[in-house]
């Protein structure tokens, strides 16, 4: 007999009622089972009409990000025993719409990834895209910013700030964090260029360090540093 | 939900975020109540109880009779707590307010590295842990030190 554990998640269907409501399952459990393969299990054996994201199923890419027993993390990698709980609860994202169940919408969001031109901009823009030229990278110059280029875009950070959550003006932790990517990036010859659209009240400023985005990135990005590190650019220099 | 219950809820509910999101929390929080101590107070020295004329215009025996009213509008004990209170805020949020600044110009942070598994945020580094404690400290040490001066707590 395996062992069951309930799942409660959050249903909402536009083109029925609209209302959201939490429905209950219970799923059979194994040693090593993610949250993702619970719902997996819900959808196929229990109730098909079920909407969930996913992808990759190995946190590589950002497709099933929700809320589970109440923080941002990912079905894909999070083990139902690791949540140490018999009722294991599931919403979708905070701070993004729903556009059914547990899928939201990542416009917003995507937008504000976009906003922050997250390329290189180079000044000889016919050799970058003409030719085969490489542009060389020291150690030193690579670790500036990798840390931020492994960023997943799952929207975990954006679910987790505060500031998002009452100011949608606010870039949020992800784009913020790509724009120091970038900035700090030596192939990149932006420069100030990169700093000054966010020189405003809202943009970077509106930031106030509470730091839940790099507490539930499963990347290890950590945005909050990223952002306090092109703050003081932008106070700085821009 | 409306946008005041989402404030409301990611302001007040700072659990399982960690350290930093106290830190928020208490931030905002003790900024809020020191602006209002701040309007409150203004508003009940020079305004409420007479206006600003008692203070500039004779006779001045009229502005000592405000003066002594208002101070014994202000003598009980919920105003004491009140400013017991407003001590332990004033000294977290001008101290953790210096480690904010410090961190926004990057000078107590830890510098990118690869990341590697298990993941220890560096925006949230050693000595910024150590300067919220301090402040933690010297806030819990004024609190205890008014609630002496209004309630005699430490006096035999």
């Amino acid at each position: 007999m395996l062992e069951e554990v309930k799942f409660k998640v959050l249903r909402y269907d536009p083109d029925k009622d609209g209302k959201k409501r939490f429905q209950e399952f219970r799923v059979p459990i194994r040693k090593g089972m993610t949250v993702l393969q619970g719902l997996l299990h819900i959808k196929e054996k229990i109730d098909p009409t079920l909407s969930i994201r996913f992808s990759c199923r190995m946190a590589t890419c950002g497709s099933c990000g929700m809320m589970i027993n109440g923080l941002p993390r990912l079905a894909c990698y999070t083990l139902i025993e690791e949540l140490k709980t018999r009722t294991v609860v599931v919403e979708p994202l905070r701070n993004f719409p729903i556009v059914k169940d547990l899928v939201t919408d990542f416009e917003e969001f995507f937008n504000k990834h976009r906003s922050v031109k997250p390329y290189l901009i180079r000044i000889d823009t016919y050799v970058q895209e003409k030719s085969n030229t490489m542009y060389l990278q020291s150690d030193e110059e690579l670790v500036r910013y990798v840390q931020f280029a492994y960023c997943i875009k799952c929207g975990l950070c954006y679910a987790a700030c505060p500031v998002v959550a009452t100011d949608k003006t606010f870039l949020g932790p992800q784009a913020l964090a790509q724009a120091y990517r970038y900035y700090a990036d030596s192939r990149d010859e932006a420069g100030v260029d990169r700093l000054k659209p966010l020189g405003d009240g809202s943009s970077l400023l509106r930031c106030h360090f509470a730091a839940s985005c790099s507490q539930v990135c499963p990347k290890g990005v950590d945005p909050a540093l990223a952002i306090q590190l092109l703050r003081k650019e932008v106070l700085l220099r821009s | 939900m409306s946008t005041l219950l989402t404030a409301l809820r990611t302001w007040l509910v700072p659990f399982r975020y960690g350290l930093e999101r106290w830190s928020y929390t208490m931030q905002r929080i003790s900024g809020v109540v020191i602006a209002l101590y701040f309007v409150m107070h203004v508003a009940s020295t020079g305004q409420v109880v007479g206006g600003p004329s008692v203070w500039t215009l004779p006779p001045y025996e009229y502005a000592k009779q405000v003066w002594l009213e208002t101070k014994e509008f202000l003598a009980n004990p919920l105003f004491d707590a009140g400013l017991v209170v407003l001590a332990f805020m004033i000294f977290f949020h001008s101290i953790n307010g210096v480690r904010l600044v410090l961190a926004h110009f990057g000078l107590i942070l830890k510098k990118p590295t690869r990341p590697e598994y298990p993941y220890h945020p560096g925006s949230m580094s050693r000595i910024q842990r150590v300067i919220f404690w301090v402040s933690v400290a010297l806030a819990t040490a004024a609190l205890v030190y008014s609630l002496d001066v209004f309630f005699k707590v430490l006096q035999p």
